[in-house]
């Protein structure tokens, strides 16, 4: 190395220290520590940590027992995303800064067992590749598990990754992008596909994929069956499905996938597994309403990471699990007891707000910015709320249907189809619901059909008198709308149109 | 290149507004008007009784400004462009309409539609994105919805004796185009992918019956015509909506000639006859409307889309495939990625455009044009 190049890179490395040092202690448990509010907090904290840490320890140990040093050393080369899975502890230290007591630690409980979760994935995709059926993001495994498969969620990783590291999937969009994807295409297919592509995904002996939520995302598994050159289910909701008509068409397409999977992997078809996963999954319904009425009252008991990010892994992932259920026990447990003692997820609670459309993956702690600059509580967003009814478990026949809904009627998949009514009402029903102040709407830049709602829906906010927020950004490409532009969204908004003063 | 008859001339002056004069005249005759924006909509549907198709274009739109003000500058620019002439009034002429949620654009194009401009009638038809026995029953039904929907606002007959007329009819009428199509294949064509595109553009968006004696005068003119014998390549167009014949015009100004195209408004196979089997007429225009429909949408498509692009390719000695996109169009733009691969693989040279819907950027689209031609040694 030349002189100059050195001299050159030591001080760009001098340059860039403090934020390195910024990034350490927002990530460190080290850092943590020192911004912690109290010493119960701290504690709490240092559970989940070595809990969680304990769980990584245990997943490599059985690494190394069931596929040997050679294979985890090959798996960790041929995946070198899950060395990033591994600073997990530092997305919960982002989310809980600034946070104290029962709220605090159901934030540190959800990473947790999210973490848990993750961790099972990847059990899933190592240790049994035989039995590993890929999922497209809006089918639940629910089916494949009362079959006996290992499941794989392909966009997952496009999800997790830049929540704990902002620039995570960069590479993997710039790889689709120049393997010809077109650029304004939704950054999450755009990461996964890329992610196929450089070969850092597993590949399973099947693919399950559907035309939900959207036009990308759909489109992107012609791509995947392509490269990996194993068989696909594609499920078919209709766009006006709520009707009797439609539920009939997509659980005789449930059934048909089913005899698929049956066809073309090891996985039977295990009803009365079935029947206990559904009602596991009720029985998690049932407690998120709850929680959802405990944060209807003035100020809520929890609210923001610890409703959403349970949500986003527990229902999408493993709903009716032993684990997700036990996570909706505790929680509600946590919530009630602050709801009974009147004691409030945060004192700041100034305004109600919505997240409408999925969370902003790259800057997911932007919400504690927003609690702690403005007194803005997150209460539910749009991939979390639903209102459909519980799955009927009397008879194969009732799962399907009901099962069927609960898919059509999802976060999402109906807000992407169907007319304007049913990505509308909702909004609206949730601002009475939740007793809002202001609705945020997350306008990735890559969704466009929420992009062309944008327009009505400032109309009818306007006509009800609801402040809106419409904050650009890009799902998971931080490049497109840099984090400091968003806090200056987020600044406008609350200075012009909410005339809100700084707490601080 | 061949010059323009007077017949061309017709069918550029057809295109100038939608509301030409052939509608006009169906209009005044009595006869009602519907818009439709995809090629899901089966024509054949629209024809019956008094019923007439229309297909809905935005040729000539100068901006999209009121548009982009609710469906945002990042939406495909033909549901812009239909929406901005809608607000225009430019659709004022047509007495409904009919939808499909092709795409997420097409989708949130309706429900703004409706939202800014409530319409006596407007239909949205629930497409399945996958074709089966159930999905063929689907689509049935839902063409079913549409003719009683039909019936019960207008008064127009659609039973089955009407509905198998109408089918008839387009066969006769897509069976002329085809023939002209057919003329394509020749070494030297008598016809211009420009032309053909234009007289195409013209049947859609008029009615049948009055547009056809100007296709049959042009048809007679064909024959006496001398072959097309300067080009450097024969070209295929593939892609989504292309309505403006000024975009081939401007490929076959580099010495490209255009012999086929398969695109939303193209004749492969969008001009496919129906096969009249006695059955349910509902039924028949599902099948046929899924077999001539080559759209990214349908999720299983993927090799009977990229099978007929080679077909089509060794049919016409096409020597190299221009793949037009509209820009933001998910559908296209993701599906073009494996469709370039797989035709490479192949040996077919493939040139990607994104381009507007509306026509821009002539200078640029000359020059990659051009490159293409001299990349493939022609």
């Amino acid at each position: 190395m030349k002189l100059n190049t050195f001299i050159d890179n030591t001080k760009n490395g001098i340059v860039r220290l403090p934020d390195i040092t910024k990034s350490f202690l927002r990530n460190s448990l080290a850092g943590y520590l020192f911004s912690a509010l109290s010493l119960r907090d701290a504690l709490v904290y240092i559970k989940y940590w070595i809990l969680t840490w304990a769980a990584i320890v245990k997943f490599m140990g059985q690494g190394l027992f069931k596929i040997g040093p050679a294979g985890l050393i090959r798996a960790l080369i041929n995946n070198p995303w899950i060395l990033i899975l591994i600073r997990v502890n530092g997305l919960a230290n982002r989310l809980v800064r600034g946070r104290t007591g029962m709220y605090h630690d159901s934030i540190c409980m959800t990473v947790h067992t999210v973490a848990l979760g993750v961790l099972e994935q990847l059990r899933n995709m190592l240790f049994d590749p035989k039995r590993l059926v890929i999922f497209e993001d809006l089918v639940p495994y629910d089916i494949g598990r009362a079959m006996g498969l290992k499941c794989y969620l392909l966009e997952l990783m496009g999800i997790a990754l830049p929540l704990i590291k902002t620039e995570a999937t960069l590479q993997y969009i710039d790889e689709a992008e120049n393997s010809g994807m077109n650029p304004d295409a939704c950054s999450l297919p755009k990461a996964t596909v890329g992610m196929v592509l450089k070969g850092h995904m597993p590949r399973g002996v099947a693919i399950v994929s559907s035309n939900m939520p959207c036009d990308a995302g759909a489109a992107s598994y012609a791509v995947i069956q392509r490269t990996y050159d194993i068989p696909i289910y594609r499920l078919d909701a209709p766009y006006n499905f709520y009707n009797e008509r439609a539920e009939k068409l997509f659980s005789r397409d449930v059934m048909g996938m089913i005899t698929w999977l049956e066809e073309n992997t090891p996985g039977r078809m295990d009803w009365e597994r079935m029947r206990e996963i559904c009602r596991g999954r009720n029985r998690m319904l049932e407690l998120e309403n709850e929680l959802w009425e405990m944060t209807r009252v003035r100020p809520a008991p929890l609210a923001c990471a610890a409703v959403w990010l349970s949500h986003l892994w527990h229902f999408n992932v493993s709903a009716g699990h032993p684990v997700s259920i036990r996570h909706y026990e505790k929680l509600i447990k946590m919530a009630r007891r602050n709801f009974e003692n009147k004691i409030p997820a945060t004192n700041n609670e100034k305004y109600r707000a919505v997240l409408w459309n999925p969370p902003f993956l790259h800057f997911v702690d932007i919400f504690n910015w927003a609690e702690r600059t403005y007194g803005v509580t997150l209460l539910n967003d749009s991939m979390t709320y639903n209102h459909h009814g519980p799955i009927d478990t009397t008879s194969p026949e009732t799962m399907l249907r009901d099962w069927g809904k609960t898919i059509m009627q999802g976060p999402m998949v109906r807000h992407t189809r169907g007319p304007a009514e049913n990505y509308l009402d909702d909004i609206f029903r949730m601002v009475k619901q939740f007793d809002l102040d202001m609705v945020w709407v997350a306008n990735h830049v890559g969704c466009k059909g929420g992009q062309a709602m944008n327009g009505i829906l400032r109309e009818q906010c306007r006509a009800r008198g609801i402040p809106l927020l419409i904050l650009d950004y890009d799902l998971s490409d931080p490049r497109i709308v840099s984090h400091d532009n968003m806090l200056r969204q987020v600044d406008f908004f609350m200075e012009n149109v909410m005339k809100a003063p700084r707490l601080n | 290149m061949a010059t323009p008859g007077k017949t061309m001339k017709v069918f550029e002056e057809l295109l100038e507004n939608p509301q030409n004069r052939l509608v006009e005249q169906a209009a005044q005759e009595g006869r009602i008007p519907i818009g439709y924006s995809c090629s899901f909509v089966p024509e054949a549907l629209l024809m019956a009784d008094k019923l007439f198709p229309v297909r809905l274009h935005a040729t000539g739109l100068a901006g999209t400004e009121i548009a982009d003000n609710y469906l945002s500058s990042f939406v495909c620019s033909y549901a812009r462009s239909l929406l901005e002439f809608e607000m225009d009034g430019r659709f004022d002429f047509l007495q409904g309409s009919v939808f499909v949620p092709s795409c997420n654009h097409m989708q949130r194009l309706y429900d703004n539609l409706v939202y800014l401009k409530k319409s006596d009638f407007s239909h949205i038809l629930d497409v399945p994105r996958k074709v089966n026995e159930d999905t063929l029953i689907w689509m049935a039904e839902e063409l079913k919805t549409i003719a009683d929907k039909l019936t019960a606002r207008f008064g127009v007959d659609l039973s089955d004796e009407s509905l198998r007329k109408a089918m008839a009819r387009w066969n006769d009428f897509a069976g002329v185009i085809q023939s002209i199509g057919e003329l394509r294949k020749k070494p030297y064509p008598p016809i211009t992918g420009a032309e053909f595109h234009q007289i195409v553009m013209a049947a859609l968006a008029s009615p049948k019956d009055l547009i056809l004696p100007y296709i049959l005068d042009l048809k007679k003119e064909l024959k006496a015509r001398e072959g097309i014998k300067k080009y450097r390549a024969r070209l295929m167009v593939v892609g989504g909506h292309l309505h403006d014949p000024e975009f081939i015009k401007i490929i076959e100004s580099q010495g490209g000639l255009v012999v086929a195209d398969r695109f939303c408004t193209g004749t492969i196979p969008g001009f496919k006859t129906i096969e009249l089997n006695g059955g349910s007429p509902y039924k028949t225009l599902a099948e046929h409307t899924f077999a001539k429909t080559l759209c990214p949408r349908m999720m299983e498509d993927f090799d009977r889309r990229l099978n007929i692009i080679i077909d089509t390719v060794n049919e016409y000695k096409v020597d190299g495939v221009v793949l037009e996109i509209i820009k933001f169009c998910d559908l296209w733009g993701v599906d073009s990625m494996p469709l370039v691969t797989a035709l490479r693989e192949k040996g077919i040279p493939v040139l990607k455009l994104e381009r507007e819907y509306r026509l821009g950027s002539e200078g640029q689209l000359r020059t990659r044009v051009q490159a293409f031609i001299e990349s493939m040694g022609k």
